[in-house]
């Protein structure tokens, strides 16, 4: 469309937040109007030459007959012209159908991608908090469902209600003209079709809905039946599998039949009334015809407007239902649209180089804005850059929310926090976790080829040997390249499947590069062998040289070198120290280092027993 | 999402009506023929009375308006008014026969390829995706059913229409009516040509949609990875060039839609002024009346949607016969294990079980078992330990006979194996798999599974026996509690003690466990080795250990590896030997250990496997 200047793919539909859905969807379209005015503008040209045509047809019914002198002097020269005419008439009409459903298409289209992209963007952004309460199954649903039904309402919904509103309109004028009596008869039953469609398709929707809801869950049940082959053949229950099957696929028969019988009921009958209503026009039209009040071409171009006034209100029923749903969609999409953003650049100060990692907890606290226990409690420690600091401690007792403040995935509620003696919540978000690096236990790998994945972090382009060279301290490269594709081997889905401890050490090749200040380290080693347990170790050990490193652990091997170990239990910190003065000391951290001896006496006693 | 890729792929082949592939799609509809027949014969009524529509117009100008007779134009009107009526009747009744027709074939089709799918192999199961399988019973059933119904229905009446509406003008004026005659192919061949680019634009769109599915669900999913690398701005960068694709496809597949319907009518429009100019002309000589001539012009505004519908059925035909052939090739494809013709069916698997020099693979040139041999006593307990990929799950499955030796025999009570027939073998043997696999649906009816006719109160003994009574009678609905899909609602740790009640309630001769790796909490776990010590009570047990306490209580432990046995013998003779044994067992003594002091935290993956 070179009329009009490309609009920006991006938009921030937050400006479209408002109360009445119909001004919110108004509020989406800026760059697109005019194009959708073009495209509404064109269906009425169309819908004008259309109407046109017919009018041209009674002239020249009524110029063969004799009624009419022939407008360019000779009949045979007026033929040509009325025939030209018809032509020109078939252009424009065609012409501007085209124009019109292009310009709607690309409205429609383009409304779609800008929304597509904001909401992306809009839900990357959006909080810790939300995310953790919000299932993703929910927000894809929305995302697809709810945008295609938004993106009917534009494509279809929208231009198709204006082209019936159009047809109908011109069409009743230009009736009109011809004879108002006539006009008046035509559209006697139009208000009771429209009711009856509308009727009609509110519930046929419902029936379809139903019938849907069935397919899903004859899907459940064969999707369930077909991942359970084993199981059906371990107990033989083939048989039963086959009834069940039977009952589901029955009911969807039965629901689709009930669906079809509405169907074939609404169709004749609206057939019916739209046909008597034409052939109440053909002959009033006729009786005008033969009394002189209308001229004998009249007819047939009253024949062929007639049409275009009452067949397509049928399809303004479903037209108006769809919209409905398109409108409960768009609310879905917009609960999205309302919810707050993390404000990532937020920050008093902005600090040119990168932070040397210097960390002070003064009495912290923290608790979840919905929760109502504190998961932290009066957190107090200090540690030097380049230390390493250890948090041990079971499930729940407060490591990993500990170290979720850092990077601000949630902001303290109480205390302080000093970085470098400066106040955490005054550096932004943003530069926060460029400074900081995390290798998670389970790792999040993207379903994109390795190398990719080990470059996610930097938002540079990073040479191939910058890439292995990270692998290689990792200890991840000689796995890479034993894949046949190398680093160009897909994760996920279509790709390979890595162990945990595979991911694991893509994510610290990934970190390597990014190469942030301060780490914060899942340390999970011991769900691979000795040998892999080793590289590993080496791995992170290389990784922590010179940065501030926070390590959750989960065994005693791994704390024991650490310049910080802090004992946790239910959110508060019950010892703290280096090893050796917490084996000196008696408490919790004592008995689990004694156990590990136990262990190993026990494993003797068990093997001696044998012998 | 996977599942849609499938489908999206398989969308694209098209294959060439051939003559089997027509005869055995017609199969599909002689049971229900008169079905076919009614609508058939109802839509060539309708499609033919369409044109009477036009002539009685042109009735009523020419014998009616023009002299000025308006009894005249009554009596056509009333003629109009029949004719309408009994087309009512008619659309009433091939929608009704059709639309129910094609829920019938659909449903005939469904139920085929799912029966045949049970009595496929397993080995099927393994070389075919479950989203493949899925679209067998479900897409690819629509479609052919859709072609046979509402596609047949189109293109009768597109054909019909076509051809009573030429015979009217061919009777009004035969020579203008070969000259519309003549361009109806061009149109048709316009037609079918447009309708093609359109569908692959729209396929286009369609894979680019599930790409960007794909790509927000990843992001939601790996949220806290993107925040803590600051990746929002370059994911956006990204994800704009799929939404960017994306637009490209739909907007071209939708201005293409647009431009099929104009294009075929100014074409049209240029038969149309030719025939006002030459009917115009000609009616001076009285050849041509003026309802003759609104009648051509009427016949060929009309005459796009017959055409319109004869290019959608024709395009999207050979998608649905490359449908037709996916579903009869599954149905064709018979089961890999299937009854001895003689087999018998047994009265007890409780003897001996023995493997005689087994070999087994499940690709060419890749054994899995090679010379596999082991004997079991009745009743004894053999625990089955070995890293992941030795065959310890394989030889359950030749047990079970999911599969049969390649080589070699299995003997039960000294007899082959497959003499006997699997349902008396398999109604025999209780299995517990490593994942357990439920039902969507009341937990009541998950542990019935294993015995379909067994009281509640039968239900209830086995959920005790397998200690997983007392956490289901703490549901509101008790044992009516609804499991979710596939469970979801339930903790594996629960999913596992409700597929040991339904191993419980089936009463079996041999046990089959897949002992979980995943690990659950200690009360679980100790409920769940009660359960399982219950079951191994007085019945030849094989389980796939990882847990130590299971591994002691066998009577024998086989050490599998690449495909053979390494070691074989009791928990101490084999610690005495230092081999492999040893080595595993050490190593899960100390992850066990370290867990159950609480060193270690949960949530981690056992060493053995």
């Amino acid at each position: 469309m070179a009329v009009i200047a490309p609009p920006k793919t991006y938009f921030d539909f937050r400006k479209a937040v408002t109360k009445n859905k119909l001004v919110g969807l108004w509020r989406m379209m800026p760059d697109y109007r005019l194009s959708y005015a073009a495209a509404n503008l064109s269906l009425g040209i169309s819908a004008l030459a259309k109407m046109t045509t017919y009018l041209l047809l009674r002239n020249f019914a009524d110029t063969i007959l004799g009624t009419t002198q022939p407008f360019a002097g000779t009949l045979t020269r007026t033929l040509i012209l009325i025939a030209a005419g018809f032509v020109v008439l078939a252009l424009f009409e065609g012409g501007f159908a085209f124009l019109s459903g292009r310009l709607a298409a690309y409205s429609a289209e383009g409304i779609t991608r800008r929304f597509r992209n904001f909401l992306y963007d809009h839900i990357q952004r959006l909080s810790f908090a939300y995310h953790s309460k919000t299932p993703t199954g929910d927000l894809i649903e929305r995302v697809t469902s709810d945008m295609d039904a938004v993106r009917g309402f534009f494509n279809e919904q929208a231009i198709g209600v204006g082209r019936i509103i159009a047809l109908f309109v011109i069409n009743f004028l230009a009736i009109l003209d011809l004879s108002w009596k006539l006009a008046l008869a035509s559209i006697a039953v139009v208000p009771v079709i429209l009711v009856v469609s509308l009727w009609f398709f509110k519930k046929v929707t419902k029936a379809y809905e139903a019938y849907q809801e069935q397919e899903a869950i004859l899907s459940t049940t064969l999707q369930e039946n077909l991942t359970g082959v084993r199981v059906v053949k371990a107990f033989a229950r083939q048989d039963y599998e086959k009834e069940k099957f039977e009952k589901d696929n029955l009911e969807k028969f039965l629901r689709g039949r009930k669906f079809i019988r509405m169907h074939s009921l609404f169709w004749p009958l609206s057939d019916l009334a739209c046909g008597f209503q034409m052939l109440v026009g053909f002959v009033f039209a006729a009786y005008l015809a033969i009394h002189g009040e209308i001229s004998v071409g009249t007819y047939p171009a009253y024949v062929g407007l007639v049409v275009w006034l009452i067949w397509p209100m049928r399809n303004l029923g479903r037209l108006v239902v769809q919209t409905s749903t398109g409108l409960v969609s768009y609310e879905r999409l917009m609960e999205i649209v309302r919810q707050e953003r993390e404000p990532l650049s937020d920050g008093k100060i902005q600090p040119e180089g990168p932070v040397d990692g210097q960390i002070i907890f003064e009495n912290v606290s923290f608790q979840y804005e919905d929760g109502n226990n504190e998961v932290l409690k009066d957190i107090s420690f200090s540690c030097q850059p380049g230390q390493a600091i250890a948090l041990l401690g079971s499930t729940g007792s407060g490591k990993t929310s500990l170290v979720n403040l850092l990077p601000r995935f949630h902001d303290y509620t109480d205390g302080h926090i000093l970085l470098d003696g400066v106040e955490l919540k005054d550096y932004s978000r943003e530069y926060l976790r460029r400074q900081i690096g995390i290798v998670e236990q389970e790792p999040f790998l993207f379903s994109r080829s390795i190398g990719e994945n080990i470059m996610y972090g930097v938002d540079r382009h990073v040479p191939q040997e910058e890439i292995e060279k990270a692998a290689r301290a990792a200890a991840v490269h000689d796995v890479i390249c034993s894949f046949p594709d190398g680093y160009n081997t897909l994760v996920g889905e279509k790709g390979v499947t890595l162990s945990g401890g595979q991911k694991q050490r893509v994510a610290v090749a990934r970190t390597l590069l990014k190469n942030p200040r301060i780490l914060i380290l899942d340390d999970s080693t011991s769900s691979v062998d000795t040998e892999t347990e080793a590289e590993i170790r080496t791995a992170l050990d290389g990784l922590m040289k010179n940065r501030t490193t926070f390590i959750i652990a989960h065994r005693i091997q791994s704390v024991m070198n650490a310049d910080l170990i802090l004992v946790m239990d239910k959110g508060a910190i019950i010892q703290m120290g280096r090893h050796a003065d917490l084996v000196a000391q008696k408490g919790m951290y004592r008995q689990i280092y004694n156990i590990q001896t136990r262990i190993d006496e026990e494993l003797e006693t068990e093997i001696a027993s044998v012998n | 999402m996977a599942d849609e890729l499938i489908e999206i792929e398989e969308e694209e082949y098209t294959s060439q009506l051939t003559g089997p592939t027509f005869a055995r799609i017609a199969a599909l509809v002689k049971p229900h023929w008169r079905w076919m027949a009614g609508f058939l014969t109802a839509i060539v009524v309708t499609a033919a009375l369409d044109a009477f529509f036009t002539y009685i117009n042109k009735l009523i100008i020419d014998n009616g308006i023009v002299p000025g007779n308006f009894n005249l134009v009554l009596k056509y009107a009333v003629y109009y008014g029949g004719i309408q009526l009994v087309q009512s009747g008619l659309v009433f009744t091939f929608i009704y026969l059709v639309g129910i027709l094609g829920e019938r074939i659909q449903y005939d089709l469904r139920k085929s390829t799912f029966n045949h799918l049970q009595d496929l192999s397993l080995s099927y199961y393994s070389q075919n995706a479950v989203g493949r399988l899925m679209a067998r019973v479900t897409s690819d059933s629509g479609r052919v059913s859709n072609l046979m119904t509402w596609g047949l229905l189109d293109v009768t009446w597109a054909i019909v229409n076509v051809l009573t509406s030429t015979i009217f003008m061919l009777i009004i004026n035969w020579k203008l009516g070969l000259i519309v005659f003549s361009i109806i192919p061009i149109l048709v061949i316009i037609a079918v040509n447009f309708r093609k680019k359109i569908l692959t634009e729209f396929r286009k769109s369609r894979r680019n949609n599930s790409k960007i599915t794909g790509e927000y669900n990843q992001n939601f999913q790996g949220v806290r990875v993107v925040k803590a690398l600051g990746r929002e701005e370059e994911n956006l960068r990204e994800f704009s060039i799929l939404t960017d694709n994306m637009f490209r496809a739909s907007y071209r597949a939708a201005w293409l839609s647009a431009l099929f319907l104009p294009t075929v009518q100014i074409i049209s429009a240029f038969a149309l002024g030719a025939i006002v100019w030459y009917g115009g002309l000609q009616s001076q000589y009285g050849a041509f009346t003026v309802g003759s001539i609104n009648a051509f012009v009427s016949y060929l505004t009309f005459m796009i949607w017959p055409i319109q519908d004869l290019a959608r059925v024709y395009a999207e035909m050979q998608h649905s016969i490359a449908s037709a052939e996916r579903i009869f090739k599954l149905i064709d494809t018979p089961p890999e294990v299937q009854d001895r013709p003689e087999a018998l069916s047994a009265d007890t698997i409780r003897g001996e079980i023995e493997f005689e020099h087994v070999d087994f693979y499940y690709e060419d040139r890749k054994p899995i078992l090679t010379d596999f041999s082991l004997k079991v006593k009745p009743g004894e307990t053999i625990a089955l330990v070995g890293p992941t990929g030795g065959g310890k799950t394989t030889i359950v499955n030749l047990l079970c006979r999911f599969y049969e030796p390649k080589n070699g025999i299995i003997r039960i009570n000294g007899h082959d194996y497959t003499d006997y027939t699997m349902q008396s073998l398999q109604s025999r043997v209780g299995i517990v798999l490593q994942t357990p696999h439920l039902f969507s649906g009341m937990i009541l009816e998950n542990i019935r599974y294993g015995r379909l006719d067994a009281s509640d109160s039968d239900v209830e003994q086995a959920a005790k026996v397998a200690g997983a009574h007392e956490f289901i009678a703490s549901f509101e609905k008790g044992y009516a509690q609804d499991v979710g899909e596939g469970g979801n609602l339930l903790s594996v740790g629960q999913k596992q003690l409700i597929s040991l009640a339904r191993a419980v309630l089936a009463k079996p001769e041999i046990f089959i466990m897949d002992e979980a790796t995943s690990s659950v909490d200690t009360l679980t776990e100790a409920l769940i080795q009660r359960g399982m010590e219950a079951l191994m009570q007085g019945r030849t047990s094989f389980i796939i250990a990882h847990r130590l306490s299971t591994i002691r209580r066998a009577d024998r432990i086989v050490v599998i590896e690449a495909g053979g046995i390494a070691e074989m013998g009791t928990h101490a003779e084999l610690l005495r030997q230092r081999g492999h044994y040893y080595r595993l067992y050490t190593q899960q003594f100390k992850f066990e250990k370290e867990r159950a002091y609480g060193v270690s935290m949960p949530g981690v993956v056992p060493v053995i496997k």
